[in-house]
C-alpha cells in the first residue's frame, strides 16, 4: 500500500527532525506519530506548488514543531529546577540526556547539547541545513521566510553552536 | 572589497557552503590568513559543519512505523509466526495464479496422455523420444480413425432418422369443385398400409448400407 512506503520511508528522517529539535525521543516520537497523521488527514490538501513532497512534509513538521515548542514553553521553565534533580529526570526521560551524552565524548551528543541551547528559530535552519541537507532554496519553502534571513539564521546557528562547543572545552575533530 | 572581522563573521557560512565569488573568497581568505581572532574562527566552524554533516542519522524506535499505521489506518493484525515465515508465498496463493497452476496442470496431464506417459507407474522408457512420437503418432491416428467412425455412423443414423420422419401433413389445398356423381370419401391408403411402407424403406436403407446382416445391396 502506497501509505505504508510513504510511512515507511519518511519516518526516520521525520524522527530525526523531531529529535533534534526537541532534545527527547519520547517527544519525539509523539511529535513523529502526530506529524504522520496530520500529513494523513491533509493528504488531499498537497498541491506541487507547496516544492516537493518532501519539503512539504517537512514544512508541516517544523509547524508542529514550533507549535509544540509554544505550547511546553511554561513547562520549561522549570528546567533550572529539573537541572537540580537529576534523578528525577533520569527516572522520566527515556534514554540519556544530551548534555550526558556530550559528556561521554559522543560528537552527536555534544551537537545535541549544543543545538538544545539556541533559539528555535535558530535551531530549526540549522537542522534543516547540517543534519538534514536540505538547500537554502528549499529551507526557504519550508520556514516560509527570504533567502536572506534563511542565511543569517544559518551562519548565527552555527555561530552559536562552534561558541557553545568552545565553551564546553568540546571541539569537533 | 575591504575585509573586516566583522563581515568575515557575516559571511562565514557563505565561505564554509562555498557561496562566495570567486574574488570575495580571495578576499576573505586574505583577511583571515592574517588575523588572529578570525583564522580558529573559520576553522571551528569548518570543522563543526564538516562533522554535523558527518552525522549518520538516528534509528527510530523499531514499532514506531507500526504506531504510526495503527493511528491512521486503524488497529492492524499482527502476523503469526508462520505467517512471518510463509509471507513470501501471498503472491502464489493469489486466485489468477491458482488458475494458471490448474490450467498448467490440465494441459500437462493432456500432453502426458497424448505421448503415453503413465504417471502411476512411470518408466524411463516413456521419456525416450522415440517411444513419445510412436505413441503419439498412434495416439494421432486412433483419434482420427474414431472420429472418422463417429462421424460416419453420425450420417447413418441422420438416414434413418429421415427415412422414419412422418411425412410433412399435406397443406390444405384449395377447395375444388367436386364433380358430380364423385364421393366425400378419404384417402384409400390406411395407417397400417403407410406404416407397413416406412418399414421396408428402413429395410432397405439399412441393407444398402450393410448395416442388417445377411443382406446386402444389390
Amino acid at each position: 500500500m502506497a501509505w505504508e512506503d510513504l510511512v515507511r520511508r519518511h519516518t526516520r528522517r521525520i524522527y530525526n527532525i523531531c529529535y533534534r529539535f526537541t532534545s527527547n525521543r519520547t517527544e519525539a516520537e509523539d511529535l513523529t506519530q502526530d506529524v504522520f497523521l496530520r500529513i494523513y488527514r491533509t493528504l488531499g490538501s498537497y498541491r506541487e506548488a507547496h516544492g516537493g513532497f518532501a519539503t512539504w512534509m517537512t514544512s508541516v513538521t517544523r509547524n508542529l514543531l514550533i507549535d509544540h515548542y509554544r505550547r511546553t514553553r511554561r513547562d520549561r521553565m522549570t528546567d533550572s529546577i529539573e537541572d537540580a534533580l537529576p534523578q528525577v529526570e533520569e527516572k522520566e526521560s527515556k534514554g540519556r540526556r544530551p548534555d550526558q551524552a556530550a559528556l561521554s565524548g559522543e560528537l552527536s551528543g555534544q551537537v545535541q547539547y549544543a543545538l538544545s541551547k539556541i533559539s528555535p528559530d535558530l535551531r530549526e535552519a540549522v537542522i534543516l541545513r547540517d543534519l538534514q541537507g536540505l538547500e537554502y532554496r528549499e529551507i526557504q519553502d519550508v520556514l516560509s521566510v527570504p533567502e536572506g534571513t534563511v542565511k543569517s539564521r544559518i551562519n548565527r546557528g552555527r555561530l552559536e553552536l562552534a561558541r557553545l562547543l568552545e565553551q564546553m572545552g568540546l571541539r569537533p575533530e | 572589497m575591504n575585509w573586516n572581522c566583522e563581515k568575515v563573521e557575516t559571511n562565514l557560512s557563505d565561505y564554509v557552503d562555498r557561496l562566495l565569488a570567486p574574488e570575495e573568497r580571495r578576499g576573505f581568505e586574505a583577511h583571515v590568513h592574517g588575523c588572529a581572532v578570525c583564522a580558529p574562527l573559520v576553522a571551528r566552524m569548518t570543522s563543526l559543519v564538516a562533522s554535523m554533516h558527518a552525522l549518520e542519522p538516528l534509528e527510530h524506535p523499531a514499532e514506531l512505523e507500526r504506531k504510526i499505521l495503527n493511528a491512521t489506518l486503524g488497529p492492524r493484525k499482527e502476523k503469526l509466526g508462520w505467517r512471518v515465515w510463509f509471507g513470501w508465498m501471498q503472491p502464489v496463493l493469489q486466485p489468477k495464479f491458482a488458475y494458471g497452476a490448474l490450467t498448467l496442470i490440465i494441459t500437462a496431464a493432456v500432453i502426458s496422455q497424448a505421448v503415453g506417459i503413465e504417471w502411476r507407474k512411470p518408466i524411463l522408457a516413456d521419456l525416450n523420444p522415440v517411444n513419445i512420437y510412436r505413441t503419439a503418432d498412434r495416439n494421432a491416428h486412433l483419434i482420427y480413425a474414431r472420429s472418422s467412425k463417429f462421424f460416419s455412423d453420425l450420417r447413418v443414423v441422420y438416414e434413418i432418422q429421415s427415412r422414419l420422419r412422418p411425412e410433412t401433413p399435406p397443406q390444405p389445398a384449395p377447395e375444388q369443385k367436386q364433380n358430380p356423381g364423385t364421393s366425400n370419401a378419404p384417402d384409400e391408403r390406411s395407417p397400417r398400409k403407410m406404416n407397413r411402407a416406412r418399414m421396408q424403406d428402413v429395410v432397405t436403407v439399412a441393407s444398402v448400407l450393410g448395416v442388417l446382416p445377411g443382406r446386402s445391396s444389390r
